[in-house]
């Protein structure tokens, strides 16, 4: 199987202390560790306001972070250990990768398309075309033939 | 992605254009043709200009002008959003409801 990117947010309750957090990333990383993921990067957004009350509080600690793994189980057993865990408040998982691909096809088809019929901007003379989007869009042009 | 986006001032949805198009009833498409018209400015989709191929549903604030005051998703005709982004800000904005970053519904 292909791999995945996810992102995983969860949220922690207001008064959990630091170490508490980091116990809880430091576990995470280790099933994602074992499970042949990798950790793409990790924010802690600390405390935020909560849109709405969630487990009596109106306020979360915020941690994100971005995940890439290839395991089916791997999400699963993520999820599993932040339910388990009484800090968490609320957590959630997004898969992502079929979006940036989505995104990286468009990106390719613009570009094509630039390079096609060159606007008249006198800046670029045979220039590789104007790449305004930065992210993951390296090598699009193999997805949208 | 691109680049922050600039808080826009939220389209504004008051009464008058409103009034002008379902007022008096008489409307077939087309201009209304009346003593008062109500010149509109075009609307372009800020997604489009901003060259956005993915919108985020981490940038709260960003989705928030997206956002009536009660939390309403704001629907096309008054944001101008090409129905593309417009999918996809959909997307977004109920993601980042999920994650307590948007209301689904403000208290009072």
């Amino acid at each position: 199987m292909e791999e995945r990117l996810y992102d995983l947010i969860f949220i922690c309750l207001p008064t959990t202390p630091e170490e508490e957090i980091a116990k809880i990333i430091a576990t995470l990383e280790q099933v994602i560790a074992d499970r042949g993921g990798k950790v793409e990067k990790i924010d802690k957004w600390g405390t935020r306001k909560l849109a709405y009350r969630v487990a009596k509080q109106r306020e979360g600690y915020y941690v994100y972070m971005s995940v890439r793994g290839a395991q089916p189980d791997l999400i699963k057993e993520l999820e599993r250990r932040l339910k388990v865990s009484d800090a968490v408040i609320k957590y959630m998982t997004v898969r992502l990768d079929e979006e940036i691909k989505r995104q990286q096809k468009l990106v390719g088809r613009r570009e094509r398309r630039a390079r096609q019929r060159p606007r008249k901007t006198a800046a670029g003379p045979a220039s590789p075309g104007p790449a305004p989007t930065p992210g993951p869009a390296t090598e699009p042009a193999a997805a949208a033939s | 992605m691109a680049d922050e986006h600039t808080q826009a001032p939220r389209p504004s949805h008051s009464g008058p254009p409103r009034e002008g198009r379902f007022g008096g009833g008489a409307g077939g498409g087309g201009p209304r043709r009346g003593k008062r018209q109500y010149f509109r400015k075009k609307k372009v989709c800020r997604f489009c200009v901003d060259k956005v191929d993915f919108i985020d549903y981490k940038k709260a604030d960003m989705l928030q002008s997206f956002v009536q005051d009660r939390g309403k998703i704001m629907p096309r005709r008054m944001t101008g959003t090409c129905s593309k982004h417009q999918r996809w800000l959909g997307v977004a904005i109920k993601r980042a409801r999920n994650i307590a970053l948007l209301p689904f519904a403000t208290e009072l």
